[in-house]
């Protein structure tokens, strides 16, 4: 891998072994640095025309000290060779006026990545980042720009943006733990707003991102945000009751997150979660498969270790049905008196699957809603909340009303509302359509049976 | 006031006056029309007691500067962690090439200290790790006190958090401005068990003020907060949804001023025709009833600022005044475009942002209702006590609303809880259809951030307001 600008020099890395001696000069037992670097530059556009121009790069140095059986956590972004040690000395005298507490540890070393020395490991870098200068993120951004095409079907603003960035991290730890991940992003975003049939004003977004500027998909953002805000023209109020729902693989997330969220320790351990002793209970139907991908390569959100440096490992997050993995760190995992696994989920990816009972011909949009004949077709999630506690939810939608797995109409002030293990109980289908630019692999989903309030 | 009243800050960032000048002019050099500095030094500090320790706790130190030119409504920016002049070099480089290459002046400006509008930040005693051991103590102590004042406790986190943020702006027009800014939040968060079953509460009291705001009464006052309606939690159930009356409780429900009206006044989504109220001014959005205000000038709030983050003084700004919409909340940028003075809401998370136009403490001031007669007023309706988030599409103005306690009115009385659901509607018509102010303004002073791209800290308030025709999500 090639030096960048905006990647961790050498002499920077240095710096965070450096850090891990004077920690234990200082009187550290133990410690683990983490330094983050990253350069993102991006270039917004006003209807057309350059609006915005910014330049970011970060460095952070974050340190954790194991001293005298007490924790504690720091960071500065003044990354001095000559400060360094007034700060690690402050930082050791503050873990000393902590209580100790003997859950606090290193992870194993058997249990740390190993493979993960160069950065690059997953193909996440794009050597076209170095060849990227000011006058081509310009021209990139004001290519992408279609105002031209649609002013004059009632497009009051286009609000562009275009950034290309590198990340790079590494941890050390004095059990000799030594890991780096370098990735490269490029993204394209556009806002469209529109003037509504009865004067309203009316957005649309669309985005794409990749590890690769070859992969970035910038033409047809502004089209498909022009046609999703003019699509929702005319709402119509729908009546509350039971509906079959699908949810598009762009706001998809949204229903899965709560779930993932809640399969974590510290929600776990504070019995502030609606999983509890969910661990190998068949809680979803036998068709609902989720893995954890971190390690695949050259794709979106990849990662070969968490943030204690664990090695992130492909397995089954809930296989068939059955809950099969919680996201316990090495605290969590001596506070609980269970087998530690990782921080949290990397990648995950929830697998193509339908009832069987019903018939479906293809696993995109198309299908599923021809599958489901007629529902809400959730299009955008505005607001809500859901109980970390019970699983209770009540989220604000906004969509379209489908019969015979056909768009009717847009609808207003929606409400879904019910409980997340219920309603992924009640999950019909699952499809293969997940976005590529996006690090959580959820695709259109369809469930049965799902409250709504208009 | 002079120069040398600032040169703590100036050292503190290495700068000289004259270096900021040559920074502000290589930002213009290619022709932009304005040019700002933003130097930040941040040092926040936490302790975390879980499981009944204090056994987590840490620093960390933020420190850098930003750059922005201007030129018309285009906004170039750059920042750098370090104010070594090669780094700020490259910062004012890439900033000033919003501006296209043309032609700038290197003119040479008239430096201006300027004094805050007032000191809204009231410390009496500094923040310090040496003083841990009694902050320890009273965390601890809350969390005997929630213990004894309820069984069913089973978690408890307290989190302390204190920041100390000494900014020093400098700008083309040669106006050098110098802020200290403290920031704390004590939060706890507390679960319960009943039966079987959970139920958690989250609780904060935050200000712009000195370690004076741990007292005995605060932390008597939080513990009596975290379980104040916890039996009506236990019971509470999603009621029937459909359209209907909201009343909203005094206080933290003024959350959904500052989601749904609120962001809409902002005048970045004016400038470019976003916002619902972009062709509105001077015009009557409500009842005549409702003021709404913007005040940056609360001694201790949160949302508080002797300066905004493009060195503008702290201001108070009526959006609405007796039901007319009066001003939008403009930083530099909107305010020149709109040929009105900046109201100081140009406010950013860091050094790393931008300056947007963003709220302060937003608040609806009192009526002259009495907040039993509105209640007493409502035939069938909801009682929201605290909302738990919200969120809107300021184009549209269409707002979401999660109820995290409440009650149902029932021929003008409260009956039974509930909790779980949704408020869905549209600001500005939620706005029309406030039929009644109630007499009791109450401004929170929970932990409130807002997110517009960047974290902010403020605040809100309302007094007991009548809302007719919500639309309320619940069950069948």
């Amino acid at each position: 891998m090639e030096d960048m600008t905006g990647m961790l020099t050498p002499k920077e890395r240095d710096l965070a072994c450096e850090a891990l001696d004077i920690a234990l000069s200082l009187g550290a037992d133990k410690a683990r640095v983490t330094l983050n670097k990253s350069l993102m530059d991006l270039y917004g556009t006003l209807d057309g025309e350059l609006d915005k121009v910014s330049h970011c790069l970060d460095r952070s140095l974050g340190v954790s000290l194991f001293v005298d059986g007490r924790f504690g956590t720091f960071s500065t972004n003044r990354l001095d060779r000559t400060q360094l040690r007034s700060f690690l000395k402050e930082s050791t005298e503050v873990v000393r006026m902590l209580a100790p507490d003997p859950c606090r540890d290193l992870p194993d070393p058997s249990r740390t990545e190993k493979g993960a020395t160069a950065g690059d490991e997953l193909g996440l870098v794009d050597p076209e980042y170095s060849r990227m200068t000011p006058d081509r993120r310009l021209s990139l951004a004001l290519e992408a720009s279609v105002t031209g095409k649609y002013r004059s079907e009632g497009l009051i603003s286009e609000e562009g943006e275009l950034s290309d960035s590198v990340f790079d991290t590494m941890i050390v730890d004095t059990n000799g733990l030594n890991c780096r991940h370098t990735e490269t992003s490029f993204e394209y975003g556009v806002e469209m707003t529109v003037l509504g049939t009865e004067g309203e004003k009316i957005s649309g977004y669309w985005w794409d991102a990749a590890p690769r500027l070859d992969d970035l998909k910038i033409k047809g953002c502004g089209d498909i945000a022009f046609r999703r805000a003019t699509a929702r023209f005319n709402p119509r109020t729908v009546p509350s009751g039971r509906y079959s729902m699908v949810v598009d693989n762009e706001c998809s997330t949204k229903l899965v997150t709560p779930l993932l969220n809640a399969l974590g320790a510290y929600s776990l351990q504070q019995k502030n979660s609606f999983m509890m002793d969910s661990l190998d209970k068949k809680l979803f139907p036998d068709w609902m498969t989720i893995e954890d991908r971190p390690r695949s390569v050259g794709e979106t959100g990849g990662r070969l270790f968490d943030s204690e440096g664990v090695a992130a490992l492909q397995v089954p997050v809930i296989e068939r049905g059955v809950v099969k993995e919680y996201f316990v760190n090495t605290y969590m995992a001596a506070k609980m008196g269970i087998a530690p696994t990782v921080e949290d989920v990397t990648r995950p990816a929830l697998l193509p699957g339908h009832d069987p009972s019903s018939q479906l011909k293809s696993y995109d949009m198309e299908g599923i809603l021809e599958m489901m004949g007629d529902g809400i077709l959730v299009t955008g999630f505005n607001g809500g909340n859901s109980n970390t506690a019970t699983g209770d939810f009540s989220f604000g939608v906004e969509g379209f009303l489908f019969k015979d797995g056909k768009i009717v109409h847009p609808v207003r002030e929606m409400l879904v509302t019910g409980n997340l293990l219920t309603l992924w109980n009640n999950l019909a289908a699952s499809g293969d359509d997940y976005r590529l630019c996006k690090s959580k692999l959820i695709p259109t989903l369809a469930f049965r049976n799902v409250d709504f309030s208009a | 006031m002079m120069i040398e009243d600032y040169k703590g800050y100036l050292d503190m960032f290495g700068m000289t006056v004259s270096r900021m000048e040559d920074l502000t002019s290589l930002g213009l050099r290619r022709g932009g029309s304005y040019c700002d500095l933003y130097f930040e030094n941040s040092v926040y500090d936490n302790l975390l007691l879980r499981d009944g320790e204090v056994s987590s706790g840490g620093f960390h130190i933020d420190y850098g500067a930003g750059i922005r030119v201007l030129d018309s409504d285009r906004t170039g920016y750059a920042y750098s962690e370090s104010t070594d002049p090669d780094e700020m070099v490259k910062a004012a480089q890439a900033a000033a090439m919003v501006a296209g290459g043309k032609t700038g002046c290197e003119k040479r400006i008239n430096v201006t200290p300027v004094p805050p509008a007032g000191t809204f930040y009231p410390v009496k005693d500094d923040w310090t790790m040496e003083h841990a051991s009694e902050y320890v103590r009273l965390m601890k102590n809350l969390e005997e006190r929630i213990r004894q004042k309820d069984s069913r406790v089973a978690k408890v986190i307290v989190s302390l958090v204190w920041s100390k943020s000494d900014i020093m702006m400098f700008n083309s027009l040669g106006e050098l401005t110098c802020d200290t800014r403290p920031l704390a939040s004590l939060s706890v968060s507390t679960v319960f068990t009943q039966n079987g079953r959970i139920e958690n509460s989250n609780v904060s009291l935050s200000h712009r003020a000195g370690s004076e705001m741990l007292t005995e009464e605060a932390v008597e006052s939080i513990a009596a907060r975290t379980v104040k309606g916890l039996d009506d939690k236990f019971e509470a159930v999603r009621p029937k949804g459909g359209r209907m009356s909201v009343v909203m409780a005094a206080g933290a429900s003024g959350i959904l001023l500052h989601e749904a009206m609120g962001h809409a006044f902002e005048a970045d989504f004016n400038r470019k025709g976003q916002s619902i109220f972009s062709d509105k001014m001077g015009r009557r959005i409500c009842s005549e009833k409702i003021s709404i205000v913007d005040d940056g000038t609360i001694p201790g709030n949160r949302g508080a600022v002797n300066f905004d983050d493009e060195g503008v003084k702290g201001q108070k700004t009526w959006m609405v005044r007796d039901g007319v919409l009066t001003s939008f909340l403009h930083d530099r940028i909107s305010a020149k475009h709109y040929g009105v003075a900046p109201t100081g809401n140009g406010r950013r998370e860091s050094f790393r942002y931008e300056p947007l136009p963003r709220m302060r403490a937003t608040y609806m001031e009192s009526g002259d209702a009495a907040p039993g007669d509105i209640i007493a007023s409502v035939k069938q309706g909801i009682y929201v006590e605290e909302f738990a988030n919200g969120q809107v599409m300021i184009g549209e103005g269409d707002f979401t609303f999660y109820v995290k306690s409440g009650h149902l009115i029932e021929n003008g009385r409260l009956t039974a809880p509930v909790k779980d659901v949704n408020i869905i509607g549209n600001g500005p018509e939620a706005l029309k259809d406030i039929v009644a102010v109630g007499n009791d303004l109450k401004i929170d002073d929970g932990a409130w951030t807002c997110g517009k791209g960047q974290s902010c800290s403020v605040s809100q308030g309302i007094p007991t307001v009548l809302v007719n025709n919500l639309t309320v999500g619940g069950g069948e």
